[in-house]
């Protein structure tokens, strides 16, 4: 660079902070569901279920209606974006990489299909079941538990490969993604505009809907 | 001759039943026998459950379940003569444990029994919330056992 920027780097909003908290309360939750269920605390992983149920839900209301960044609408790109990205020759943008968008997608798209495993499962003795196992049959629950199990392994991959792509970015890339992802920002790339961040009350539509859902369904829909 | 033929088989069946109890019968059979009968028990427990969650509990449904598992509790520890273990050639999970602590074994045992009337006599007077209470030691009990009892699928 032959003139250096007269002010400091100027710091830009990339990620909101229900983005933010969505992402890392799954961080806490999949090895606390992974434990519980490991040591057998049936209770408590089916809490922590419907919690994570909650979650999921409330991240797809947000890719809908929440800030800029945070939207399907605005990160997830077709086959044409992602070969121009891989090509090098696409625009750099705040938010997630087109293939970044891939791997947002799989994993939400993995976690849904393990909750709602999960909320149809019973253990093959009965005792435990999810709280919609009552609308199937003993036997049909104890096959969705045994999905539910293989289903963990491959959500492990993908959380191996998204996490795999992150040490790529620091080790080879020299681009810290886990630092925007705690405080929200990061420096500005030049032209670089912050996301547009979503009003409060559209938060509470979506947490609001994904509660009241959560709470029908752990309360026996 | 159907109707002679259905007989028989009633007949033959309840003898293996009957013998398979007595602990006489051959090792697959008392095997099978009481698997099919914690498969039964399985059933009868996802049916509390199902009740408990359901928005209109039908207390004849939870009473049948309760019924049946509590019957079943009073037999469970005749359900594994000697022979009937690991060493009995066919699938079973039954640990060797059984036999070589049968006085864990059985205190195991009574626990079911106890837990399993406790849920029964509460289904009986139609009291819902100790059909609620009983239900995590009636759970406790069974997966208490399975711990340290049974041995792991496949």
């Amino acid at each position: 660079m032959s003139a250096a920027p007269p002010f400091q780097a100027r710091r830009i909003a990339i990620w909101d902070l229900p983005t933010r908290a969505f992402h890392w309360l799954v961080v806490l939750l999949v090895p606390a569901m992974w434990w519980t269920a490991e040591e057998e605390m049936m209770d408590l992983h089916i809490l922590l279920g419907q919690t994570m149920f909650g979650l999921v839900l409330f991240r797809i209301f947000w890719g809908l209606i929440g800030s800029s960044t945070a939207r399907f609408a605005g990160f997830v790109r077709g086959p044409r974006a992602i070969l121009s990205y891989l090509r090098g020759d696409g625009k750099a943008r705040i938010g997630h990489n087109p293939i970044g968008a891939l791997s947002v997608v799989a994993l939400l798209t993995l976690l849904s299909i393990q909750v709602g495993l999960g909320l149809f499962a019973s253990d093959e003795d009965g005792l435990y079941q999810g709280p919609l196992s009552h609308h199937v049959s003993l036997e049909a629950s104890e096959t969705l538990a045994e999905r539910h199990e293989t289903m963990f392994d491959v959500l492990l991959i993908f959380i191996g490969l998204h996490v795999a792509a992150i040490l790529f970015y620091l080790v080879i890339k020299r681009d810290n993604l886990v630092g925007p992802m705690v405080s929200g920002s990061r420096e500005a790339g030049e032209g670089e505009a912050p996301m547009a961040a979503a009003p409060l009350w559209r938060f509470l539509i979506a947490a609001g809907a994904a509660l009241a859902l959560t709470l029908a369904i752990a309360t026996g829909l | 001759m159907k109707h002679f033929l259905l007989a028989s088989f009633a007949i033959a069946g309840l003898a293996a039943t009957a013998a398979a109890q007595a602990g006489r019968a051959p090792p697959a059979d008392t095997i099978r026998m009481r698997q099919a009968n914690y498969k039964q028990m399985a059933g009868a427990m996802k049916g509390i459950n199902d009740q408990l969650r359901s928005e209109s509990l039908s207390l004849p449904d939870v009473r049948r379940h309760s019924a049946l598992i509590a019957r079943h509790a009073v037999q469970v520890l005749n359900w594994f003569p000697h022979g009937t273990g690991p060493e009995a050639g066919v699938r079973t999970r039954a640990k060797a444990e059984i036999w070589s602590d049968p006085s864990g074994f059985r205190t195991a045992g009574a626990r079911l029994l106890v837990t399993a009337r406790t849920m029964d006599a509460a289904a009986r007077r139609g009291d819902l919330p100790a059909i609620r209470a009983a239900m995590p030691r009636l759970q406790s009990a069974c997966g208490g056992c399975h711990e340290a009892y049974r041995g792991p699928d496949r």
